[in-house]
C-alpha cells in the first residue's frame, strides 16, 4: 500500500500537467507584469529599464486620480448596494411562514447567469435618454426628469456601478441567505421569550454570528469595484472624456492601445496592491468587529 | 393592549418585508422580461406604442435576422465548443493534481497545492497584459487555444479547492483494499476514486462551464477572429457600428442567455452550490 501511493511517476504524472499550465499561464505572467513596470517598453522592440519612473508619471497623471476614485466609488456602491439589499432580502426570505420563497430566490439570482455583455447592453437601453425603460418610467409617472444617465459626468459611473450592483445582488443574497439557514433555531428561543422583535433579534443575533460570510461578500464586493473594467469598456468605452475610467481600463488602453508597455504594467502593479491593502483591511475590521460580541 | 400593539408593530413589519421582497422581485426580473418581450416587437411598438408590455403580436421575424445578419449559430457553436473544452481540461488536470495531493504521499505536496489555490486572490489583470503577448509569440492568438488554455489556468484553482476537500473526506481503506487486490495507482483512480467524486465534478462542471460560457475580459482582448469569437464577443452592438434595430437585438441577447436561464432553472440548487462552494473557504 505505501508503495504504491508513493509512487513517484505517478505523482509526476498526475500534477505536472496542472503545475506546469498553471505556471506559464499565470504565475510566469505575474512576475512578468511586476519586472515589466520597471521598464519603458512598447511591448515589441527594445525595452530600457527607467526603475521607478513609470510610478513616478503615474502620480502625476490626472487619469490616475479618475481611475483610483471611480474603483472606490464602483466599489463603495457595490458595497451598499449588494451587501445591503442582500441582507435585508436574505433576513426577510428565511422568515419561516413566508410563501413563494423559492419563486423570490430564483428570481433575485437568474440576472447572475446572465452573461455581462447581455446585461451591459439591456442596460444600455434601459438608460437610453429618449426611449429607455427607466425614462419611460419616470414620464409614465408624470415625472419630467429625462436624464441622460451614462452621458453626464457626475452620474455615469455611479449608472454603470448600479448595473454591476443589479447583476450580482443575487450572488450575495446567495451566500448570506445560506449563512442566514445555519443558524440554528434555538439561538433565537431566548429573544423570543424576552419579546425582542424580529428586526433586534436579527441584529443582535443573526448579524454577528454570520460575519465571515460577511466578510466574504465585503472581499468580493470590493475586489470587483476596484478590478471593473467589462462594465465600463461596453457600456462607455470609459467616457464622457476620461470619466469612466477604472485602473484596469487604465493599464489595458496602456498596454493596448497606445503600446505603453511598461506603463499598463505599473498600473496593473497599483492595482494588486491597492487589492492586498483592501484585502487587509476588511480581514482587519471584521475581525476586530467580532471580538466585540 | 400592550400585546395588541406589539402583534399591530410585528404585523406592519411584516407587510413592510413583503413589499420589499415583491418590490426586488420585480426590480430584478423585469428587464431581463422587458428584452423578452420586445425581442418580439419592431421599433414602434418597443419605442412608442407599446413600451411596456407583452407583444402584441409575436415578430418572429427578430429571431430570423438573429441568425441570419447577426451571425449568432457561429457565436454559439463557438461559445460550446470553448466551454465544452474548457470544462474537459479543467476537469482533468484538476483532478489528477488533487488527488496526487490529498492521497499520494510525496514532499512539498501542500507547498503544491497552496501554489494551486494561490489562482483564487490573483485578479486578472496582472496576468493579460503578459499572456496576450506570450500568446501571440506562441503562435496561437486568435485560435480557440487562445481561450481555451487560459480559461483551464484561470479555473484550476477553484476545481483544485473544491476536489482537494472532497478527496480528503473520503476514508483511505477504500484504496487500501484496492491495491491488496492488485489494482495499480491508475487503475484505482479511475475505477475506485472517479465514480466516487462525481457529485463534486458535477459541481465544478457547472461553475466552469458558466464562467467559460460567460467570460468577457480575456475574449475581447485576446480574439480578433470575427469567426472564432464566442456570444459575449459577439452580442457586442454598441462597439463599431451602431444598430437601430432593438428588436433584433432583443432577439440575439434572448438567444444568447436563453441556455443560462434554462440551465438555472433546472439545476438552481446546483449551480447555486457551485457559485457559492468556494466562499467558505476563499474568504
Amino acid at each position: 500500500m505505501n508503495r504504491i501511493s508513493k509512487n513517484r511517476v505517478a505523482v509526476c504524472i498526475f500534477t505536472l500537467p496542472a503545475l506546469l499550465v498553471f505556471t506559464v499561464v499565470v504565475i510566469y505572467p505575474i512576475s512578468t507584469t511586476f519586472y515589466r513596470s520597471f521598464f519603458k517598453w512598447d511591448g515589441i522592440g527594445e525595452a530600457e529599464f527607467i526603475f521607478i519612473k513609470n510610478f513616478k508619471n503615474l502620480l502625476q497623471d490626472d487619469i490616475f486620480y479618475t481611475s483610483l476614485k471611480n474603483g472606490l466609488v464602483f466599489a463603495a456602491v457595490l458595497v451598499v448596494l449588494q451587501i445591503g439589499i442582500g441582507t435585508i432580502l436574505a433576513l426577510a426570505v428565511s422568515d419561516n411562514s413566508l410563501k413563494g420563497k423559492k419563486v423570490l430566490r430564483t428570481a433575485y439570482f437568474i440576472p447572475v447567469v446572465l452573461s455581462i455583455t447581455v446585461v451591459c447592453q439591456l442596460w444600455l437601453q434601459m438608460y437610453d435618454a429618449d426611449n429607455g425603460l427607466i425614462n419611460k418610467i419616470f414620464e409614465k409617472i408624470g415625472i419630467s426628469y429625462r436624464q441622460n444617465w451614462l452621458t453626464d459626468k457626475s452620474t455615469a459611473i455611479l449608472a454603470i456601478a448600479v448595473v454591476n450592483a443589479w447583476q450580482y445582488m443575487g450572488y450575495h443574497f446567495t451566500l448570506l441567505y445560506a449563512a442566514i439557514k445555519s443558524i440554528p433555531e434555538h439561538f433565537y428561543e431566548a429573544a423570543r421569550i424576552d419579546g425582542a422583535t424580529r428586526i433586534k433579534a436579527h441584529l443582535h443575533i443573526t448579524l454577528p454570528l454570520i460575519l465571515e460570510t460577511y466578510k466574504f461578500c465585503l472581499t468580493f464586493a470590493v475586489a470587483g469595484g476596484l478590478n471593473a473594467y467589462a462594465n465600463m469598456l461596453i457600456m462607455t468605452n470609459g467616457g464622457p472624456g476620461t470619466d469612466t475610467y477604472t485602473l484596469t481600463f487604465m493599464s489595458f488602453r496602456a498596454a493596448f492601445q497606445t503600446n505603453e508597455f511598461g506603463y499598463g504594467c505599473a498600473v496593473a502593479v497599483v492595482l494588486v496592491i491597492e487589492s492586498l491593502l483592501a484585502t487587509l483591511v476588511i480581514n482587519r475590521l471584521v475581525a476586530r468587529e467580532r471580538i466585540t460580541y | 393592549m400592550n400585546i395588541i400593539s406589539k402583534t399591530n408593530k410585528l404585523e406592519k413589519q411584516n407587510i413592510f418585508f413583503k413589499i420589499f421582497l415583491w418590490i426586488y422581485f420585480v426590480i430584478s426580473l423585469y428587464p431581463i422580461v422587458w428584452m423578452a418581450f420586445y425581442s418580439l416587437k419592431n421599433n414602434d411598438e418597443i419605442f412608442i406604442t407599446n413600451p411596456f408590455g407583452f407583444p402584441t403580436h409575436f415578430r418572429v421575424e427578430n429571431y430570423l435576422s438573429a441568425t441570419k445578419t447577426f451571425n449568432i449559430p457561429v457565436y454559439f457553436f463557438n461559445s460550446i465548443i470553448v466551454s465544452f473544452f474548457t470544462v474537459v481540461g479543467t476537469i482533468a488536470i484538476s483532478l489528477l493534481f488533487s488527488y496526487a495531493a490529498a492521497r499520494m504521499e510525496w514532499k512539498l505536496k501542500n507547498v503544491a497545492r497552496i501554489y494551486m489555490i494561490m489562482g483564487l486572490f490573483i485578479p486578472i489583470s496582472v496576468i493579460l497584459i503578459p499572456l496576450s503577448k506570450l500568446l501571440r509569440d506562441m503562435h496561437i492568438s486568435n485560435t480557440y487555444l487562445a481561450m481555451i488554455i487560459p480559461y483551464i489556468a484561470m479555473n484550476m484553482s477553484f476545481a483544485v479547492l473544491v476536489f482537494y476537500g472532497f478527496l480528503r473526506s473520503i476514508p483511505f481503506e477504500l484504496e487500501e483494499s484496492a491495491y491488496i487486490d492488485g489494482a495499480n495507482v491508475y487503475r484505482t483512480f479511475y475505477s475506485i476514486i472517479v465514480p466516487i467524486i462525481k457529485p463534486a465534478i458535477a459541481t465544478v462542471v457547472i461553475f466552469i462551464f458558466l464562467q467559460a460560457w460567460n467570460e468577457f475580459t480575456f475574449a475581447y482582448t485576446l480574439i480578433s477572429n470575427q469567426s472564432i469569437k464566442t456570444l459575449p464577443l459577439g452580442l457586442l452592438f454598441f462597439q463599431g457600428k451602431y444598430t437601430t434595430d432593438w428588436g433584433a437585438m432583443g432577439a440575439c441577447m434572448t438567444i444568447a442567455s436563453f441556455p443560462m436561464v434554462i440551465i438555472y432553472l433546472v439545476f438552481s440548487e446546483q449551480v447555486e452550490r457551485a457559485m457559492t462552494v468556494g466562499s467558505a473557504v476563499k474568504g
